[in-house]
């Protein structure tokens, strides 16, 4: 029978470095997504992934249940993206190069969703359009739409209000609408 | 009745189905019969199932052994002292949570230096030495209080009026130190 987070968690806690090995092996992909969503750059998210995971390793002693553990491993992550995207700012990696290496890699499999002409310029507006947002309504957006997060969940994990998530996610929806209207 | 703006304000809630039951039965229902509206929606969701697709095929899959090793190896690594409270800074002070804390210390800081510009000032304003003298049997002890330096001149000198009051007119005094 499959162990639930917290049982596992707790298990940490008892020093089962085991435990931990199966809360990474449940979390690391999903984790993983939201950081190359949000920081657009397969190293640096892999990098920061790494280092999220080391950092709940080493604070799980203090964590008691209150949240969820993927609420509070996702509250480590991105807000350790969004703290390296604002020091990035002075050194912007060129991120449509970034996405576009990615993209091609994934042609070579034959993975590209955007295949035809017309999503391929969808898909290099929405990229530069997304690149506009900030940190935080990139992350808003990211946590809804590809983890289907609750607002509540959404909130607790960046520190605000279920409002503050509702008119971030507003904002940020109708300027990639402004942006896109004419691929949409 | 919610005109079509009120209803577009909404419908990226309706979506993720976080609208109370009777907004999202009202969001429903105009939707029934408003292409306008309809259309709009049609954009929200062609919206969402791009971006989707965009982030996903971007995060490929990441084989776990070398990532669970890499987590080790961070785990294993002794960490200079002063990392851990660069790290342990940076974690607590980045927290939107604390957001307000770095300008309101600026805040304080200018405050007190402002305050500490203004009360020195006033202290230059007040700045004169003061003089006090007392007469104790004959024998005179001034007092010289100067503020701003902190120094303070007691000067002794004898009377020689109040030794001799013969002297009459004479009411030259003899400091001695």
């Amino acid at each position: 029978m499959e162990l639930s987070d917290w049982e596992l968690v707790q298990k940490c806690q008892a020093g089962e470095k085991d435990a931990f090995q199966e809360l990474v092996s449940r979390y690391h992909q999903k984790i993983y997504v939201v950081l190359a969503g949000l920081l657009r750059n397969r190293e640096d998210a892999l990098e920061v992934a790494q280092e999220a995971f080391f950092r709940a390793y080493r604070k799980i002693k203090s964590f008691q249940g209150g949240s969820s553990f993927y609420t509070w491993l996702y509250r480590i992550a991105v807000n350790m993206a969004i703290d390296s995207q604002r020091r990035q700012k002075r050194n912007p990696l060129d991120f449509r190069e970034t996405m576009d290496g990615l993209f091609e890699e994934r042609n070579e499999v034959a993975r590209d969703p955007f295949s035809d002409v017309h999503d391929r310029e969808l898909r290099e507006k929405l990229v530069s359009a997304i690149n506009d947002l900030t940190p935080e309504h990139r992350a808003v957006i990211i946590l809804r739409t590809v983890e289907g997060l609750s607002y509540k969940d959404i909130g607790e994990i960046l520190g605000c209000s279920e409002g503050t998530v509702m008119s971030r996610l507003h904002y940020a929806r109708k300027r990639l609408q402004e942006k896109l209207s004419a691929f949409l | 009745m919610r005109t079509c703006g009120d209803i577009r304000e909404l419908l990226g809630v309706w979506l993720d189905g976080e609208l109370s039951p009777r907004d999202a039965e009202g969001v429903r229902l105009h939707l029934q019969s408003c292409t306008q509206c309809n259309g709009e929606l049609r954009q929200l969701e062609r919206l969402h199932s791009s971006l989707k697709s965009l982030i996903e095929s971007n995060g490929s899959r990441v084989a776990f052994e070398p990532f669970w090793r890499g987590v080790q190896e961070r785990i294993a690594e002794k960490r200079p002292w002063h990392r851990g409270a660069v790290e342990w800074a940076r974690s607590t002070l980045a927290g939107p949570g604390l957001a307000w804390a770095i300008p309101a210390v600026i805040l304080v800081v200018l405050s007190v230096v402002s305050l500490n510009s203004v009360w020195k000032l006033l202290g230059q304003r007040n700045n004169f030495a003061a003089v006090e003298s007392i007469d104790a049997h004959g024998r005179n002890v001034a007092l010289l209080r100067e503020d701003e330096t902190k120094t303070t001149v007691i000067w002794l000198y004898q009377n020689q009026e109040g030794e001799d009051d013969s002297s009459g007119e004479n009411t030259e005094t003899s400091p001695s130190f």
